[in-house]
């Protein structure tokens, strides 16, 4: 009897599948920028001051897939002997001193009010709007044939008080 | 006549021994006979595990071997067997092969076609378990080996009894199951390369036959995304920026393999919910968000109504 039953629970199970499956509920996005956030912290030098304490990435704007795939992150990985720690608001809070600014979309409008007001103070700044490289930001995240790539400011890296290194340029669109 | 006794003792021997041969053969024959009727009366009363010995004999005796009864009862004795010894019972599958063994050759032998709705009837019984088994296994045992030999087994029994047979419909229905079945494994058991490969196998299969097959299309459209989305899932944050460069690139490959089967289940049917939902994803993780939003909103407008 509970072969009987075993087996016909199977060929239900069996037929039930001829649904349709499920595509993963992943944000592909957010990994691909989490990943070369981090990748961006060993070919820039923050200024000694900055190399203690946390290691804070700044998100201006809201989205829950960045925010998430940055803290999946920040528990797994340092900058160094440095923890990770990631602070999300809509706009530029004065308190934080972070290391790097990410500027949301959303939030593009922001970014010359926060160049001007970290410049020289040790954060790199990274947006993800076309042309913003060349308007304040070290990076600028830009899609190109279906990838992510990134536009790169030596000069907007250099105002912000950062020590760079020339091995990005081989691997990003150089702006500047 | 006691005269003609007397005359030659010879004469008389010679008779008694053709006599008694006659008697031998005659009582073999009826012995034959008689197992067989004894044999069928135990099937009657359902004890055809005794019944099948004496079969084992009727079938190989001279007089009773080219009899389409001996075999027809040896079948009807074996499938009933059988089914006694559980449902979808693998390990006895010798029982339902004999069975359906027998039946052939009861058909070949019965030329005055006295059997024969009978023995298809069995046949088309021991045909749909070679289905049904072929399908269990898929899900119980992911061997698609065995289950692909007891799916052939299916067709080639169903084509004896209806050599007109359109497969088409059922090598879908098959190959969607396992399809399906291997795509959820793949999913399941932590996106194994080897049920993602054997659900492409089995789905382009079925587009082979039905290029407009929705399932089919959707299945494979979310397993092409899904092996690109593995890629960067497993991807370690701190892969160096040249090698994030070639993953992106073969997730981007696998994205646009995924793309064409989603549009044409748009195509189809432009209101498939699950078509538009998927588009929205892939084209967002071709990064594309202008298409993306394009499909966000029809889906949205779609659910208002």
């Amino acid at each position: 009897m509970k072969n009987i039953l075993k087996y016909s629970l199977l060929l239900i199970l069996a037929f039930s599948c001829l649904g349709f499956g499920k595509m993963q509920n992943y944000d592909t996005n957010s990994k691909l920028k989490a990943a070369f956030l981090y990748n961006f912290t060993k070919y820039f030098d923050w200024p000694d001051k900055m190399k203690s304490g946390n290691f804070i990435i700044n998100v201006i704007g809201n989205n829950t897939g960045i925010n998430g795939e940055l803290n999946k992150m920040a528990s797994s990985k340092q900058v160094g002997n440095q923890k990770i720690e990631i602070k999300s608001s809509s706009s530029i809070d004065g308190s934080i001193r972070p290391h790097i600014i990410f500027i949301l979309n959303e939030s593009s409008d922001l970014l010359k009010e926060i160049s001007k007001k970290y410049k020289g103070k040790g954060a790199l700044i990274v947006t993800e709007k076309g042309g913003l490289a060349k308007s304040g930001s070290a990076i600028n995240f830009v899609a190109i044939d279906s990838k992510l790539k990134f536009e790169y400011s030596k000069t907007n890296a250099l105002k912000a008080g950062l020590k760079t290194s020339d091995g990005l340029n081989g691997l990003a669109i150089v702006v500047d | 006549m006691y005269k003609v006794l007397t005359v030659s003792k010879s004469y008389s021997y010679t008779k008694n021994i053709i006599c008694f041969l006659m008697l031998v053969i005659g009582h073999n024959q009826y012995a034959q006979n008689d197992l067989l009727f004894d044999a069928q009366k135990l099937c009657s009363d359902k004890n055809y595990e005794q019944a099948i010995p004496m079969l084992e004999k009727v079938i190989v005796h001279p007089e009773t071997k080219r009899d389409p009864a001996s075999w027809h009862i040896r079948s009807y004795a074996y499938l009933q067997t059988y089914k006694q010894s559980g449902p979808a019972n693998i390990a006895k599958i010798n029982l339902l092969d004999t069975a359906m063994f027998s039946a052939l050759i009861s058909i070949s032998l019965d030329s005055a076609k006295g059997y024969s709705d009978n023995n298809n009837a069995f046949i088309k019984n021991g045909a749909a378990t070679y289905y049904k088994l072929g399908t269990i296994l898929l899900q119980d045992s992911l061997n698609t080996g065995k289950s692909e030999m007891f799916y052939q087994k299916y067709k080639k029994y169903t084509a004896i009894i209806n050599p007109t047979f359109d497969f088409k419909q059922k090598d879908i229905e098959y190959y969607n199951t396992m399809g399906s079945i291997f795509a959820d494994q793949y999913m399941k058991n932590n996106f194994d390369q080897k049920h993602g490969d054997i659900a492409k196998m089995a789905l382009l299969k079925v587009l082979e036959l039905d290029p407009k097959n929705i399932s089919a299309n959707i299945n494979l459209g979310i397993l092409y995304y899904n092996q690109g989305a593995t890629l960067m899932r497993m991807m370690d944050y701190d892969v160096d920026l040249a090698q994030l460069d070639i993953i992106q690139e073969n997730a981007k490959k696998l994205f646009k393999q995924s793309l064409p089967f989603m549009i044409k289940v748009y195509e189809l049917d432009p209101k498939a919910e699950k078509a538009l939902e998927s588009l929205q994803g892939i084209y967002s993780a071709l990064l594309d968000e202008e298409k993306a939003n394009e499909f966000k909103q029809k889906k949205e407008a779609l659910n208002k109504k």
